[in-house]
């Protein structure tokens, strides 16, 4: 069984459901403190969940991506490890530099920034899968045009970036999900963020690593089938 | 009634600014003391009525917490990078020091920016001489 380190941070929030909710589906997954960092080399896979790790000092996620614990998460997902970031995780992962890729690592192209308008909202949402589901290893067993619940709670998470950056995001199939509507309808109105090509989530160029804004793992009953395909996509690299 | 720029800066120690210099440390930027404020334009009769102005909205400033002075230059001096939010109308100034206390050369101030204080896809930063 392949092992995955669930990353906290000071001020991480969420790791407790994450790594349950891995476990649901069979991860050997596993709580990785900001003091024992350096036994993240020995993972197979990385997840960073929500929270406000050091407290979104500077900018959300611009302190914890340059942190020592990320270095061999940055090695790791060089080496094809699968990363994937929720919320404050995903804030980090654009931070880093590592999604969506373009830039050198820990030189960010994008980022999940204040919402517009500037609240910080926690609603129920739907993200829909908007690439071809084996474009990334992460959501390969999902189904296409999956729409999948999640929660939205956040201040800063809306995707903004430079006007060639964006280009490239969207060209370059680096938009994973999209919010939308139960019924999968993509529109305005389902976006709860003012996120640029109401973009949810967006993967890097290789498809292993993926931020995602909403929380699947705060859905009730635990069950997420983005995490199911995190944890075959585990076992399968 | 004119624009004022004012700088709003902690009294209390300043934890951001502490963590920026552990950070930019960290990726080996040769900083010794770190310093932040944020800077707001406000109109103003006078210099008097801007500084009070801001001691008044409780949004921005917390008597206990926080002190403003007038800020008279234009831009950033000597050791100092100035950071706007794209969708901002407020900036930060950080102020960078060296060991013997004197602001940090352009070329830190610039590897700084990089290193950590502007995420240029959403942020702009004019730096000091």
């Amino acid at each position: 069984m392949r092992s995955v380190a669930v990353l906290v941070f000071p001020g991480t929030n969420s790791e407790e459901e994450t790594v349950r909710l891995l476990r649901v589906y069979g991860a050997d997954a596993r709580l990785v403190h900001w003091s024992c960092a350096q036994t993240l080399g020995e993972y197979d896979a990385y997840v960073l969940s929500g929270g406000f790790a050091y407290e979104d000092r500077i900018r959300a996620g611009a302190i914890a991506a340059r942190d020592a614990m990320m270095d061999p998460v940055i090695d790791g997902a060089r080496q094809g490890k699968l990363v994937m970031g929720i919320c404050n995780g995903a804030q980090i992962l654009l931070e880093a530099g590592l999604v969506p890729g373009s830039g050198d690592s820990r030189r960010p192209t994008a980022a999940f920034t204040r919402n517009v308008p500037p609240h910080f909202i926690c609603k129920q949402v739907y993200v829909k899968l908007t690439v071809e589901p084996r474009r990334s290893i992460i959501t390969a067993a999902l189904a296409a045009g999956a729409v999948l619940p999640a929660w939205a709670a956040h201040g800063e998470g809306r995707l903004a970036a430079g006007a060639e950056q964006m280009a490239q995001i969207a060209n370059e199939n680096h938009l994973a999900f999209v919010y939308a509507r139960a019924d999968g309808r993509v529109d305005d109105a389902a976006t709860p963020n003012g996120s640029a090509l109401h973009c949810a989530g967006l993967v890097n160029r290789d498809g292993n690593v993926l931020a995602l804004m909403p929380h699947p793992e705060r859905v009730f009953p635990a069950r997420s089938a983005l995490f199911e395909s995190f944890v075959k996509g585990v076992e399968a690299s | 009634m004119t624009e004022r720029r004012l700088a709003v800066r902690l009294k209390v120690p300043d934890n951001t600014a502490y963590t920026a210099l552990v950070a930019l440390r960290r990726l080996g930027v040769p900083v010794a003391r770190v310093e932040r404020a944020t800077l707001i334009v406000v109109a103003a009769a006078d210099d008097s009525a801007a500084l009070e102005g801001v001691r008044r909205d409780e949004a921005l400033f917390n008597a206990n917490l926080h002190e403003v002075e007038l800020v008279r230059c234009s831009a950033p001096e000597a050791g100092e990078i100035w950071v706007r939010a794209r969708d901002a109308s407020s900036m930060q100034a950080w102020r960078l020091f060296d060991e013997d206390g004197a602001p940090v050369p352009r070329a830190t101030l610039e590897w700084a920016r990089d290193a950590l204080l502007c995420n240029p896809a959403i942020e702009t930063a004019v730096v000091g001489r």
